[in-house]
């Protein structure tokens, strides 16, 4: 369901951005990490709602203030000469991984559970038709 | 089952928006690669004054042709009540006509002509030559020139419009027209008589005649109505005096 949803809205808005504009030099570092923080929020709502604990307003808030907050601090890094940026994709990227982690885990868990399911069936059946012998 | 469906939605949307930026950082990264040429910079930060002088420029550039604007702008109200003075508007206009400073159209043909790329041994013979199959600047001088003497009343080179001072001169693999680098495939357009324009260029022995031969891609348009970019450089007379 969550993998639908993922699939069809990234087919859509790559189909809005090719019609977009190119955006100015200067301001393409600021684009590029706010994307690198959408992608943070993005991850970690698929992890909460793998949990069943997705609250819509933590994502929302967390979706825009975050990758606000990493472009003014950016904005900032280039004021004082200093690579504050890199600090923000340490962490964006840093906590993504630890999210692909959980996600990773789940559906491993999911699957090998199946598996586990499946064997015991197997083996009842099989007691099942023992028994009747 | 709500809950989650709220959370599939949003994040199908918030995929919508990321996407959304990074086809656009995409777009924007590529058409800077463009501007640089693809030229390997030692150094990044290199790479990044040179991105932006050019966007410094282009600003610059863009102001200007507002200020232009508003001087033709201020000139139209300032002589419209005037007979004696939009005399001298209309005479304002049809200078800037012949210098070059202003877009025009009219019926005209517009040529291209490309780089041989299908060269193999079968075409060009055990020994390539690529000189031969690359389209060079004098090329595109013989065509202004033929397009010249063929009644041509404005002609642009990729966009560059061909002025008085316009030099088209060969830098490496690129020509360079009015300090803009330019390269294959070029397409010239010229206004004038397309019957007068055409077979000075096609006839047998003229030089698109001569290129075909050569194997390069050569494609000629009557069109009526072809667009010609102005002139965006700035003319100087620092040496020259009028002799009075």
């Amino acid at each position: 369901m969550i993998i639908i949803a993922i699939v069809v809205g990234c087919i859509i808005g790559a189909l809005i951005g090719t019609y977009m504009p190119v955006i100015p030099y200067t301001y393409s570092g600021y684009l590029a990490i706010a994307i690198i923080a959408a992608l943070d929020s993005v991850f970690g709502a698929i992890t909460s709602s793998l949990k069943k604990n997705f609250d819509i307003k933590i994502f929302v808030s967390g979706f825009f203030v975050n990758a606000i907050l990493a472009m003014l601090l950016t904005y900032l890094g280039e004021r004082l000469n200093i690579d504050i940026h890199l600090a923000a994709v340490v962490v964006f990227v840093g906590r993504m991984f630890n999210n692909l982690g959980i996600i990773r885990r789940y559906y491993v868990e999911k699957l090998s559970n199946k598996k586990i399911f499946k064997k015991a069936e197997e083996t009842i059946k099989i007691a099942n038709e023992q028994d009747k012998k | 089952m709500k809950n989650k469906s709220i959370a599939t939605v949003s994040i199908a949307i918030s995929c919508v928006v990321l996407t959304v930026g990074i086809i656009m950082q995409l777009n924007t990264i590529k058409s800077f690669n463009d501007t640089v040429g693809g030229q390997d910079f030692y150094d990044s930060s290199l790479r990044d004054e040179v991105l932006r002088w050019k966007e410094k420029s282009d600003n610059t550039a863009k102001e200007l042709e507002n200020a232009e604007k508003e001087l033709t702008r201020v000139r139209e109200k300032s002589t419209e009540n005037d007979d004696g003075l939009s005399a001298t508007e209309q005479q304002i206009k049809d200078n800037y006509k012949l210098l070059g400073v202003t877009s025009l159209e009219g019926p005209g043909v517009e040529i291209t002509v490309d780089d041989d790329n299908d060269i193999n041994l079968t075409t060009s013979g055990p020994i390539i030559d690529v000189g031969n199959h690359i389209v060079h600047y004098f090329d595109i001088i013989h065509i202004v020139n033929e397009l010249k003497n063929a009644g041509a009343e404005a002609i642009s080179v990729n966009g560059q419009r061909i002025v008085r001072t316009t030099a088209i001169v060969c830098i490496g693999n690129v020509i360079m027209i009015n300090d803009e680098k330019v390269g294959a495939p070029f397409t010239i357009r010229a206004i004038g008589l397309p019957e007068m324009l055409a077979p000075a260029l096609t006839r047998s022995g003229g030089y698109l005649d001569y290129l075909k031969s050569w194997g390069l891609e050569t494609d000629i348009k009557r069109l009526d109505k072809v667009q010609i970019p102005k002139y965006t450089g700035v003319f100087q007379a620092k040496y020259a005096k009028t002799v009075e």
